[in-house]
């Protein structure tokens, strides 16, 4: 493409003329079908929001594409009896706390694999790689069974340690990427100035990922701010509910409640929403180096 | 420190900086967490999961083995039939439809046009949503009463009659299949335009002067260069949409009458209804294919890695 506009201000003869024709065709193809991708992008989105603000009337019996009246009943009514925001701090609070706790002991592991040569160094690697790739509807079922016998059940700090199965192997996948990066030079260099290995990793290594380390924490967080099925089956108890629980229970009862149900979703999406349209750089290059779950 | 010792030396592939008894005790002390964990929360309940396919195990009892039993009873089930060929056609057809969507608007969004940032960040749009929300979202969108899909369709006039999408069997797979498309396409529209990115230029330009014409350029540099990448994504969405749970069970739970049932789904409802030996066993059925897919893609990302 370079090559081709780089040669139509030269081109005056008739095969020029054609080339150009040709061009502007090919420019005027491309946008509009990128133009519907975006319409059937954005539409989705659009109807949970216009739905989230929406009274009744107009999401069940005249149905309307633009709201002749926008109101937030929907966001009280879904927030009035505590209940959901319950359910956004027990989100919170998981999703943070697998995030810190997974970032901080993969990079561990991560530079371990990196920077060091032992016995068990390849098998360890294909043992993360393996336990990134088992599926989760396979670990669900036991995962279930031994948090119950551990007494572990219905509580956040058992969904905490079940999403260590997905978070830990991704993260100490990605990181191991983002360690290579960091020239050995810059490491022998501390040591020679007298910094432990310890010293090494957390003032030399630690800081010139901090873009990786970044993309990984949010790639983290959004794995378990997401996850609904090993919820489902480990929390009983409306009080220990997350985020996804609390909507797919909406949908569970009788009356379909798409107002509330939608005030909820865009709740629940506008901190990653937010997180991903202002990181993007760091997640498509994060993802371009480890293929992360999508 | 044998470096300040010898600075002259260059360094190579064989050597690392700390050696001795000390740097390796450290390295294993750093990895050990991660791989006790492991060990714990993944390679211990895998193994857990296959032995208690072949017990009757309930909640709350031990259950005896049996042998068998659990893979002859669900072999003769038709739900667990329907299944699996639901989940065989939403992997084919899901992931096909996002490799060619995927390709397509990499393709296009990698021209040189004013613009392109843009697109770009609308059409991540999709990943950058939560799934549960997504298809929580779908499911309004596809409802007779309420749900925009209908409400466009008629008001166009492109079709004029209002449509159960995920309510009668015609109708629910293509929906599911939509829907999982709609979400899915973005990592492989993100991950096919990061590798059409890192295809060196002068390999174009090269193909130009030697006369390829468009057709030829994308055979002859394009493909070759975005292809290992295709095949990392081709086996990792596979593997994802296999063991996909929340777009069959926030649409459809399976229904109507099984026509979009998936595995997850069935081991989810034999979890609910406390037959953990069933349940378990509905998944380690599906485990030989996902073993093949698993070693591939694992053997590549390790090759990958080197």
């Amino acid at each position: 493409m370079a090559t081709l506009t780089a040669t139509i201000p030269l081109a005056k003869s008739k095969a020029g003329q054609r080339l150009r024709r040709r061009f502007l065709i090919g420019r005027v193809l491309s946008y509009a079908a990128l133009a519907i991708a975006v319409l059937l992008v954005l539409f989705p989105i659009y109807w949970m929001i216009i739905t989230s603000l929406k009274l009744p009337r107009e999401i069940y019996r005249v149905p309307s594409l633009w709201p002749k009246t926008f109101t937030l009943d929907n966001y009280s009514k879904l927030l009035s009896d505590g209940q959901f925001l319950i359910a956004i701090r027990n989100s919170l609070i998981v999703s943070f706390t697998v995030t810190i706790i997974s970032v901080i002991i993969s990079s561990f592991a991560a530079y371990s694999m990196v920077r060091f040569r032992y016995r068990f160094r390849g098998f360890v690697g294909r043992l993360i790689l393996f336990a990134y790739l088992t599926p989760g509807s396979l670990l669900f079922i036991p995962l279930s069974i031994i948090m119950a016998q551990l007494r572990l059940g219905n509580s956040l700090f058992g969904l905490i340690m079940v999403y260590l199965t997905f978070s830990l192997p991704l993260s100490t996948w990605l990181l191991q990427g983002y360690f290579k990066g960091v020239p050995r030079e810059v490491e022998e260099q501390g040591l020679i100035d007298g910094l432990s290995r310890i010293g090494v990793l957390f003032r030399i290594v630690l800081p010139l990922s901090a873009p990786g380390i970044a993309a990984v924490a949010i790639f983290t967080f959004t794995g378990a701010w997401n996850e609904l099925l090993l919820a489902l089956v480990l929390i009983t108890s409306e009080s220990q509910r997350t985020a996804p629980l609390a909507l797919n229970y909406l949908i569970t009862s009788d009356v379909l409640p798409w107002g509330p149900l939608m005030a909820g979703a865009v709740i629940s999406s506008l901190p990653l929403m937010i997180l991903y349209f202002v990181a993007q750089r760091f997640m498509v290059a994060g993802l371009a180096d480890g293929s992360v779950k999508g | 420190m044998s470096l300040a010792a010898d600075p002259s030396t260059r360094p190579s592939r064989r050597r690392r900086l700390p050696t001795g008894v000390r740097a390796k005790l450290f390295a294993y002390a750093l990895v050990a967490p991660v791989v006790l964990l492991i060990i714990g929360l993944v390679a211990y309940p895998f193994f857990f999961a296959i032995y208690v396919s072949f017990t009757d195990q309930v909640v709350g009892s031990v259950g005896k083995f049996i042998g068998f039993a659990n893979f002859v009873y669900l072999s003769k089930s038709a739900t667990f039939t329907a299944a699996i060929w639901n989940t065989v056609i939403i992997v084919l057809v899901s992931d096909g439809l996002k490799l060619l969507i995927g390709l397509g608007l990499a393709l296009l969004v990698h021209q040189a046009i004013p613009g392109r940032g843009i697109f770009r960040s609308f059409l991540m749009l999709p990943w950058a949503m939560p799934a549960f929300v997504a298809f929580l979202t779908w499911r309004v969108l596809y409802q007779p009463i309420g749900g925009g899909i209908n409400l466009v369709l008629t008001g166009t006039g492109i079709y004029p009659h209002v449509v159960d999408w995920l309510g009668q069997r015609q109708t629910a797979m293509g929906s599911v299949i939509a829907a999982s498309v709609w979400r899915g396409f973005p990592f492989w529209f993100i991950s096919i335009l990061a590798a059409l990115q890192s295809v060196p230029k002068d390999l174009y330009e090269a193909a130009h002067i030697d006369g390829a014409n468009a057709w030829k350029r994308f055979w002859v540099v394009t493909v070759p260069g975005i292809r290992q990448v295709v095949i990392v994504t081709t086996l990792l969405s596979s593997i994802w949409t296999a063991n996909g749970f929340e777009h069959v069970w926030l649409l459809t739970a399976g229904g109507p009458s099984d026509a979009t049932m998936v595995f997850p789904v069935l081991a989810y409802f034999g979890m609910q209804t406390q037959r953990v030996g069933e349940a378990a066993a509905v998944s380690v059925a599906m485990l030989p294919i996902l073993a093949i897919l698993v070693i591939f893609a694992t053997s590549l990302m390790m090759r990958d890695e080197d």
